[in-house]
């Protein structure tokens, strides 16, 4: 068989045909059949390797070099080749890809505004110490007008104001029946907030909603005061409209808190001078509310003469138009897409 | 309630004060300014002018080109299109740069190719009470040139809100009686001039209601003339916006809104016999002088003669057949004070108000009701001539309506955080007109008669100390978390999960429409008796209490899909209302949570083929919803939708879930298939309550393995999971469908059968399992599905 001359000219045919066919390889399939070929079980390299026992003794040394030679040789070009043909492929793969070209979207869903107001104001009054309360929405009288210190023939107990039931239930006119649920079943002290719809026999147009979302807001203990109320409810309007924000209580009329106060913020809404805008009632219960919720109680847990505490309500459909300068009122309960994907 | 700043002028200086200063002061007071309206003239600028030629406009049918005088050295052209005017009359003129009141500015223009430098007024342009059309004539010995602020005095009106504890606030006397109280000014002293007062003999006047009138009081005037007011009373009344009508009830108008107290004048030679105050009879009818025909009851109130002839409904309005006319010249003037309550009552029934109903409803000063008697017979002998009866007769008493209240200077103190010294509060009060007594109470002026307890003291101090002059305090105490406060975190957790994943949240209106009632889905359908339905609804399309958030839901999306939105992924949370049980168990509120899915679920573009959701869709939703939970829906029929389930989690019915029937998506034009959901708040709360231990992750591998299944198409997927779940395989983790195959052909499967395909995963927590164990488990799985439904394997 042959001996080392030809073996050395073999070995040297076989990396210059290895190399040619690692050279032309295109794509790494064709270089994958380069290296079978070559380094494979079968491969041309391998079978020459194996022939180096018949190699003379003398030879062996320097054949066994010329081998690992080209196996280095060829194995080189084959790790060269596959870099190669790799960058081709992967920039090959990027070529194709414009970045510029919309986005493969997802639906976009939002909050309502009026969760979004309410969360914010709950969120403020919360850190201040305040805990939920909710109430029924279909009230009797006794809660709705009765302990409220609202007289029988009062224009608000109304066919024509308020919703009533053949029951002779209604819609409650306000958030301040949970007031005296909560006082009902809980005894001093009582610092709640409660936000609900309310009702009131309104025709719906720009600014009127038949029903419309409340905050009700309760403080009752020891030595709760007219500082107490202001304080609280000047940092409340502070923090939902801005630390520098204007706020003033002017002097006005409610059945079941006296002194009673409106409240303004001062405000710049978009293109228009800044102006006092009411944003919600409050004042220190009446005594005569007290009086009622201990009648209803059978005890004396709400003494008028130790107790005292503050109350204060506002419309969040009513925050939601000054907040985000919605003209209005009805874009709150038409659902229309294109106002609500604003709120996104 | 109007104001002339005027007329409030006659009772406090006010000089110098701005309107500014003013509405402060009654925003302060607690007297909520509704508007503030300046009127007549306060420009310089609009002056007196002499019309001395007008001619035919070259170029416009209807202008006339003047040329006036306004007294300023040469005559002024002025272009005009008024046809009231003649040559030599004299017109108010607007110099060019006057502000109108409408709000423009004069300025030189040319009309028509014509110069014009100026305006020529009317009326209405100028602010003063409109005319007749065209141009205001003014007299015609107005001096040329003279500013007409000179000739006509301006006045601002204030639109007033006055609280309904306050009916002292209701004339320009006690506004100015409030605002002196506030400015520390002192009142003007009233000129009413004393009159003899008498008692009246039941003939004259008959009290049969003195719980509903306790005091009337009656003057007789003769032989008076019953023509237009007098300028200065006209001028009152205009400002404030009332009509004058004639001297008479020009005056008994002039004296209510100067003084609060209603009056009533008769004309007497209509009256038969004397004044009779009683009650109606039942169904007893009444025309009022509106014309409007009035059923009564036995609690109102007329005023009657001696022959029982209504002549009033008390305090409320007057008969169609006993008032003053012009051919009237004797007049029994009435002053009377009724109980509010039962005014409101009838003014409520009748549904009839006035200005007299307005205060007598409100409580008048018992006090004053002489003195506008005096002043009104003062006064129509003034300007009606005639004389009235030497003595005033009256019936009955004035009630006393105030009592001493004490002041509890401890409680004051607390309550104003010590914003305010004692004395101080005191001073305020004795402002207000109240008194100390010796025993340290406090006497209530007659009409303050809303002062009654102590906190009322309080309140008045608070509101005139002013809010502004209490200090800020910030502190509060404890308390612990209610059951409220963890329904709201969870519900907030959904609403954020929801729009997290496309949804937009959504709030109707909670009164339906009964029509809508059709569009409710519920767990538990409506009986008989188990709407809740308002009494007098504003109309039949807000009428009945929403049992279900569905209905508004489809009708925010037919809103939407006539604006052509076509992915519709909507949900609302709130409260719904009906009664159970057929009406037996009532009132019943309970929070929801609704879902509308309908159309692409995905923006349309470039990268993703379109695609409706589905119910698959919406069953996903809810799982993601629910932490990743398994939700399960278990076909139950609805009426008037298909596809209905009820949704599974955690093994409980939490809520219901259904295709609108596509006949209802036509009538609605929704072109996509509406899949809706409303879910139980209360039971998706809790199970949002998370984990209380973390799992061990598991220390060993699991193996899987695959199974098609050939099996009948109505073989709902649920009865291969409840047999899979039966079974009860220790080694069995998980299983998922990974594949549906139907071919309505029939050519690789027939019709009637579908093949399914489950991958199941073994797995034990102790060791590796081995390859027989794992097939040995494989069998008994599909042992039990071929065993109870009769699966072939494929």
């Amino acid at each position: 068989m042959p001996i080392a001359f030809p073996m050395k000219e073999h070995l040297g045919s076989i990396e210059t045909e290895a190399l040619a066919q690692i050279a032309a390889a295109t794509h790494e399939r064709a270089l994958d059949d380069a290296r079978v070929a070559v380094l494979g079980k079968k491969g041309s390299l391998t079978l020459a390797a194996a022939g180096i026992k018949d190699v003379p003794k003398e030879d062996k040394a320097a054949i066994g070099q010329l081998l690992n030679a080209a196996r280095a040789a060829i194995t080189a070009a084959l790790e060269a080749k596959q870099a190669a043909l790799r960058e081709i492929a992967d920039r090959a793969a990027l070529a194709g890809i414009d970045a510029t070209l919309p986005a493969r979207g997802l639906p976009v869903g939002s909050l309502h505004p009026l969760t979004q107001i309410r969360d914010q104001a709950i969120g403020i009054l919360r850190r201040m110490g305040f805990v939920l309360a909710e109430g029924p929405e279909i009230e009797d009288e006794f809660h709705c007008f009765d302990a409220l210190n609202t007289p029988a023939d009062h224009p608000a107990r109304n066919e024509k104001d308020t919703f009533y039931f053949d029951s002779g239930k209604l819609l409650r006119t306000h958030t301040s029946s949970v007031q005296i649920r909560t006082m009902e079943a809980q005894a001093p002290p009582i610092r709640i907030i409660a936000p609900g719809s309310a009702y009131r026999r309104d025709e719906i147009d720009a600014t009127h909603l038949s029903v419309f979302n409340q905050l009700e807001g309760l403080y009752v203990g020891r030595d709760v005061s007219l500082p107490d109320l202001k304080g609280t409810l000047e940092y409340f309007f502070r923090e939902l409209f801005g630390t520098r924000t204007e706020v003033r209580f002017r002097p006005h009329f409610f059945p079941f808190t006296e002194p009673s106060f409106e409240i303004d913020v001062k405000l710049q809404i978009q293109g228009q001078a800044p102006r006092w805008i009411e944003v919600a009632g409050c004042g220190m219960v009446d005594p005569a509310v007290f009086d009622a919720i201990n009648k209803s109680r059978k005890d004396q847990a709400f003494d008028p003469q130790t107790t005292t505490g503050f109350a204060f309500g506002m419309g969040l459909d009513r925050l939601a138009m000054i907040r985000w300068g919605i003209k209005d009122i009805r874009l709150l309960i038409e659902n229309d897409v294109r106002f609500l994907k604003q709120f996104a | 309630m109007n104001i002339s700043l005027n007329w409030l002028a006659t009772h406090l200086d006010l000089a110098g004060k701005s309107i500014k200063e003013i509405d402060d002061l009654f925003t302060f007071a607690g007297v909520e300014v509704e508007g503030i309206v300046v009127e007549g003239i306060t420009s310089e600028k609009i002056v007196v002018a002499q019309v001395m030629e007008a001619v035919q406009h070259p170029h416009a049918d209807r202008l006339k080109v003047t040329h006036v005088d306004a007294g300023e050295g040469s005559l002024r052209q002025i272009v005009c299109g008024a046809q009231n005017y003649k040559v030599g009359d004299k017109v108010p003129c607007a110099l060019p740069g006057t502000a109108l009141p409408g709000g423009f500015t004069i300025s030189e223009t040319v009309m028509r190719k014509v110069e014009s430098r100026g305006m020529l007024c009317s009326a209405a342009e100028l602010g003063l009470p409109a005319g007749e059309d065209g141009l205001l004539i003014l007299p015609a010995d107005a001096k040329v040139g003279t500013p007409l602020k000179q000739m006509y005095e301006s006045d601002v009106l204030l639109e007033l809100e006055v609280t309904p504890n306050r009916p002292d606030l209701l004339s320009h006397r006690g506004m100015a009686r409030e605002l002196a109280t506030l400015l520390k000014t002192p009142l003007k002293p009233l000129e009413i001039p004393s009159r003899s007062v008498g008692v009246a003999p039941t003939a004259s006047i008959q009290i049969e209601a003195p719980a509903a009138c306790p005091l009337y009081t009656a003057v007789r005037l003769s032989g008076v003339t019953v023509k237009d007011s007098p300028a200065w009373l006209k001028q009152r009344l205009e400002a404030i916006g009332q009509r004058p009508i004639n001297n008479i009830v020009d005056v008994t108008n002039y004296v209510l809104h100067e003084l609060g107290q209603p009056l009533h004048a008769f004309d007497a030679a209509k009256l038969t016999g004397g004044i009779v105050v009683r009650h109606a009879a039942e169904g007893e009818v009444f025309l009022a002088l509106d014309e409007s025909r009035h059923g009564l009851t036995p609690d109102d109130l007329l005023i009657s003669d001696a022959s029982g002839r209504a002549l009033a409904l008390g305090g409320v309005m007057g008969g169609a057949d006993s008032g003053v006319t012009g051919e009237t010249t004797e007049i029994l003037l009435e002053s009377a004070y009724f109980t509010p309550s039962n005014i409101r009552r009838t003014a409520r029934r009748t549904a009839l108000s006035s200005d007299s109903s307005y205060r007598f409803e409100r409580g008048v000063d018992p006090a004053g009701v002489l003195a506008a008697s005096a002043l009104a017979v003062k006064l129509i002998v003034e300007t009606a001539g005639g004389t009235a009866a030497a003595t005033t007769l009256v019936a009955g008493a004035a009630p006393v309506l105030t009592r001493p209240v004490a002041l509890d200077a401890a409680k004051l103190d607390q309550l104003m955080g010590g914003a305010i010294a004692l004395a101080e509060a005191e001073a305020i009060l004795t402002r207000l007109g109240l008194t100390k007594r010796s025993d340290a109470t406090w006497e209530v002026p007659s009409f303050r008669a809303d002062l009654q307890r102590h906190i009322d003291l309080v309140e008045e101090i608070a509101r005139v100390h002013g809010l502004d002059n209490v200090p800020s305090r910030l502190q509060g105490c404890f308390v612990p978390a209610s059951a409220s406060d963890a329904a709201y975190d969870a519900d907030m957790v959904l609403r954020r999960r929801l729009a997290a994943l496309g949804l937009h949240e959504c709030q109707t209106i909670k009164l339906i429409a009964a029509q809508q009632l059709a569009d409710a889905l519920l767990s538990r359908p409506l009986l008989e008796g188990d709407v809740i339905r308002v009494k007098l609804p504003l109309s039949e399309d807000h009428a009945v209490m929403r049992p279900s958030l569905v209905p508004g839901l489809i009708a925010s999306a037919v809103r939407n899909v006539s604006q052509q939105v076509k992915s519709l992924r909507f949900f609302e949370m709130g409260r719904v209302f009906r009664n159970a049980g057929g009406g037996k168990a009532k009132d019943q509120e309970s929070d929801a949570l609704a879902i509308l899915l309908a159309g692409p679920g995905a923006p349309f573009g470039w990268a993703r083929s379109e695609r409706n959701a589905d119910l698959y869709d919406l069953k996903g939703l809810l799982s993601s919803l629910l932490g990743g939970r398994e939700v399960r829906f278990a076909p139950k029929e609805r009426p008037g939708f298909v596809l209905a389930c009820d949704i599974k989690a955690d093994a409980q019915v939490i809520g219901v879930f259904a295709r609108l029937a596509p006949a209802r998506e036509r009538e609605l034009d929704c072109t996509a298939p509406v899949y809706v959901a409303e879910l139980d708040l209360t039971k998706v709360r809790k199970l949002l309550v998370g984990i209380n231990h973390v799992a061990d992750l598991p220390q060993f591998p699991g193996s899987s393995r695959d199974a098609a299944m050939e099996l009948p198409l109505a073989t709902a997927n649920a009865q291969l999971e409840n047999v899979i779940d039966k079974c009860a395989e220790p080694l069995l983790t998980a299983y998922e469908c990974f594949d549906v195959f139907t071919d309505s052909t029939g050519a690789r499967l027939p019709v009637d059968r579908k093949s399914v395909a489950y991958r199941f995963h073994y797995r034990a927590a102790d060791r590796t399992l081995k390859s027989d164990e794992v097939d040995a488990a494989h069998q008994r799985v599909l042992g039990a599905l071929g065993k109870d439904l009769g699966v072939k394997f494929r």
